[in-house]
C-alpha cells in the first residue's frame, strides 16, 4: 500500500516536472503571428507603409518608453522600477548591432505580439499582452516606420532582475497564464466607431496596462477591466464609463482632454502627462472620438456636452473645516482661488477637479505634499509648477485640508487620517 | 459688506508686530505693504513664480527657509519669525544703515543688478543658501550646481544672472566653512 502511494506520488511528481518543463521550453506557447508573415516585405511595401507606421507608433505610444530624456531617439534606456526589479527599455532603432536592424518582419511581429524577441523572451513591461491584439497590418506599418529611422549606436542597458526572474525563458509561465489567444478586434452589433475605440484602447494605446488592476499572476485582471489601479505610488483612476463620469467627464470633454491634457477636471500629471505629450495629442479627431465613444460605451458621440451633475458636498466637522480653511487661505487660495476656480492657462481649478472625486485620496495628498513640476501642454498652454507643502503643513493639517476639499468639491467622505499622510512623506 | 478679520501677531526683523486685525484672506505681501509699509519685497508675478517677493523664515531650530509672500496668506505667519530685505543690514539706534549684510555687499561689489526689482528676492534666496551651506558644507566641485539649483527659480530680466551667480560663488568661497576641500 505504502509502496503504491509512493509510486503514485512519484508519478505525479514526474508528470508535474514534465509539464513544467514543457511549459518552460515553450511547448504551450501559441504564436498569433500568421505563417505568411515569414514572407519579407518588399522595399516598395516598406516605403509605402512607413508613413502610416509613424501614426500607428504614436498611437501605440512606443516612443515614450523607447527613449530617455536627452537620449538618442528610439535607442531605449528608460528604467522601469517594477516591484520585482529594474528593467530597461531597449534600442529599437534599426542599428544592426544594438537595435533591430537585423530583425526580420516575422521576428518583429513575434516580439510585439507574442513577447518573444529575436534574442529571447521579453518582460511584460513591454505591453505585448495588449499589442497581441494589434492587426498584422499595423505591426507591419510600425516595422516599416522603425526601419526608416536613423540607426543609433547605443548599447542596451542590463536589467537588474534577481534570480530566478533573470531567466527570461521563465516568462513562458507568465505567458501561459496571461496571454489571450482571442485577438478578434471586432464586436458585432457595435458601431465602427465603438470598435475602433476598443482597438485604440485595448491594443494600440494599451490603457489597461496601467488602468486595469493586476491579479496574483501579475496579469491584467479582466474582471476589473479599466477599473483603476496603483502605479508607482499613485492611483491610475477608474476609466470605465462610471469612473469617468464620477471624475466629471462627459464624452466630448473627455475626447478634448485626451488631446489637450487640460480641462475643468484638471491637468494631466505623472505618466498620463507623458501619454498626452507623446501620443494622444496627435490622435486624429476621429480616433479621439472613437476612444471616448468606446470608454463611454456609446455607438456615436452626442452632439453637445452632457456634463454629469456635480457631487453633493459632504459635511465635515467644524474643527476640520476651520483647520482646512486656514490652510487653504494660507497656501492654496492665491493660485487656486477662494472658490477653487483656478486661473485659466496658469493653475487648474479645484472645485471641478477630478483628483478630489476619486475614492482614494492618495493622488491629492501626494500632490499637496510634493507638488507638480511646470508642464507644457499642446499648443501654447502651460501650467505653472505647484510647490509641495510638506514643509509648511503638518500631517494633521494635510489630512484636514484633503478631507475638506474632497468633501466640499468632490463629495467624498472625510476619511483621510494623519497617519495616512505620514506614510506618504 | 464687511471683511472678516483675525488678529495677527508675529516677529519681523527681530521686532514683535501685532496683534493687528488683518483680513483672513489677505496675502502676506499685501500685509507687509499696506499695514507695515515694508515695501522691499517686490510684487512681481503674483503667482509664486518669479520669487521677487520672498522673505526669510527664521525657524525655531535657527535654520532659514525662503517663503513667497505673494502666494502665502498673512495668517500662515502667525507666531512665526521672518526677516524682510529691510532687516538684512545692520542699523544704528536711529535706524540708519551701518553695514550691509555680506550678501548685499557682494551684490554691490559685483554690480549684480541693474533695475534692482528682483534684488530683494535674490538677497533672501542667497542668504538662505549660505545658511544651508553653513549647516551642510558642499564639495568645491558641487558649488556651482548647488547655487544654480538654489537660485534658478529667481527671475531677473536685466543682467542675465551671471553677476548674481559670481557674487554668490565668491562669497561662498571666501566665507570659511561653507565649502569642503
Amino acid at each position: 500500500m505504502a509502496r503504491k502511494l509512493l509510486l503514485a506520488a512519484l508519478a505525479v511528481a514526474v508528470v508535474g516536472a514534465l509539464a513544467a518543463g514543457a511549459v518552460f521550453l515553450g511547448l504551450f506557447e501559441r504564436s498569433v503571428v500568421a505563417k505568411e508573415i515569414e514572407q519579407p516585405l518588399s522595399a516598395e511595401q516598406m516605403k509605402a507603409l512607413a508613413k502610416r507606421g509613424a501614426y500607428v507608433a504614436v498611437a501605440a505610444d512606443c516612443y515614450a518608453c523607447h527613449v530617455v530624456k536627452g537620449g538618442a531617439p528610439w535607442a531605449g534606456g528608460l528604467p522601469f522600477e517594477t516591484p520585482l526589479g529594474t528593467i530597461f527599455s531597449t534600442n529599437i532603432s534599426p542599428d544592426k548591432e544594438h537595435g533591430i536592424g537585423n530583425w526580420t518582419r516575422a521576428e518583429f511581429h513575434r516580439a510585439v505580439r507574442d513577447g518573444v524577441g529575436k534574442h529571447g523572451h521579453l518582460y511584460p513591461a513591454m505591453p505585448y499582452a495588449s499589442y497581441r491584439k494589434l492587426t498584422a497590418d499595423d505591426v507591419d506599418a510600425v516595422y516599416a516606420f522603425l526601419m526608416s529611422r536613423e540607426p543609433m549606436k547605443v548599447a542596451n542597458r542590463a536589467n537588474h532582475m534577481p534570480f530566478p526572474l533573470n531567466i527570461r525563458q521563465g516568462l513562458t509561465f507568465w505567458n501561459l497564464v496571461n496571454l489571450s489567444s482571442d485577438t478578434k478586434s471586432e464586436v458585432t452589433g457595435r458601431s465602427a466607431l465603438w470598435n475602433r475605440g476598443r482597438y485604440l484602447t485595448d491594443a494600440l494605446a494599451h490603457c489597461g496596462e496601467c488602468h486595469t488592476p493586476r491579479n496574483l499572476a501579475m496579469g491584467m485582471k479582466e474582471s476589473a477591466y479599466l477599473e483603476g489601479s496603483e502605479l508607482e505610488g499613485v492611483i491610475a483612476p477608474d476609466i470605465t464609463k462610471a469612473g469617468l463620469t464620477r471624475m466629471g467627464f462627459d464624452p466630448l470633454v473627455f475626447a478634448s482632454f485626451m488631446k489637450s491634457g487640460i480641462s475643468a477636471q484638471g491637468a494631466m500629471t505623472n505618466q498620463m502627462f507623458e501619454v498626452v505629450h507623446f501620443s494622444t495629442q496627435y490622435f486624429t479627431n476621429d480616433d479621439l472620438a472613437a476612444m471616448s465613444a468606446y470608454l463611454f460605451d456609446l455607438d456615436k458621440l452626442p452632439e453637445s456636452a452632457t456634463p454629469p451633475t456635480p457631487p453633493k458636498p459632504v459635511a465635515v466637522s467644524a474643527e476640520v473645516a476651520a483647520s482646512a480653511r486656514a490652510s487653504y487661505i494660507a497656501v492654496c487660495a492665491s493660485c487656486h482661488g477662494m472658490d477653487g476656480q483656478g486661473i485659466p492657462h496658469v493653475v487648474v481649478p479645484l472645485a471641478t477637479n477630478a483628483s478630489l472625486r476619486l475614492a482614494d485620496a492618495r493622488n491629492l495628498n501626494k500632490v499637496i505634499l510634493t507638488g507638480i513640476p511646470a508642464q507644457r501642454f499642446p499648443g501654447l498652454e502651460r501650467m505653472q509648477p505647484m510647490p509641495g507643502f510638506a514643509g509648511q503643513l503638518s500631517d494633521q493639517q494635510v489630512a484636514d485640508l484633503s478631507n475638506w476639499l474632497r468633501a466640499n468639491w468632490g463629495g467624498q467622505q472625510p476619511s483621510v487620517t494623519a497617519d495616512e499622510v505620514k506614510r506618504l512623506r | 459688506m464687511t471683511i472678516a478679520t483675525k488678529q495677527l501677531s508675529l516677529t519681523i526683523n527681530d521686532k514683535a508686530v501685532g496683534p493687528i486685525d488683518v483680513p483672513e484672506t489677505m496675502m502676506m505681501q499685501d500685509f507687509l505693504y499696506e499695514y507695515l509699509n515694508l515695501t522691499g519685497s517686490r510684487m512681481g508675478c503674483g503667482q509664486g513664480i518669479c520669487h521677487a517677493c520672498t522673505v526669510v523664515l527664521e525657524k525655531a531650530d535657527g535654520s532659514l527657509e525662503e517663503m513667497r509672500t505673494c502666494i502665502t496668506g498673512a495668517h500662515w505667519f502667525a507666531g512665526r519669525k521672518i526677516r524682510t530685505v529691510e532687516g538684512q543690514a545692520k542699523r544704528d539706534a536711529n535706524g540708519a544703515i551701518t553695514e550691509l549684510s555680506p550678501v548685499q555687499q557682494a551684490f554691490i561689489e559685483h554690480f549684480s543688478f541693474q533695475c534692482g526689482y528682483c534684488t530683494p528676492g535674490f538677497v533672501t534666496g542667497a542668504t538662505v543658501l549660505l545658511d544651508q551651506l553653513r549647516r551642510n558644507p558642499v564639495k568645491r566641485e558641487a558649488l556651482e550646481q548647488v547655487i544654480t539649483e538654489a537660485l534658478d527659480r529667481h527671475i531677473c530680466r536685466c543682467t542675465g544672472y551671471v553677476r548674481y551667480f559670481e557674487a554668490v560663488r565668491d562669497l561662498a568661497l571666501k566665507t570659511p566653512g561653507l565649502v569642503k576641500a
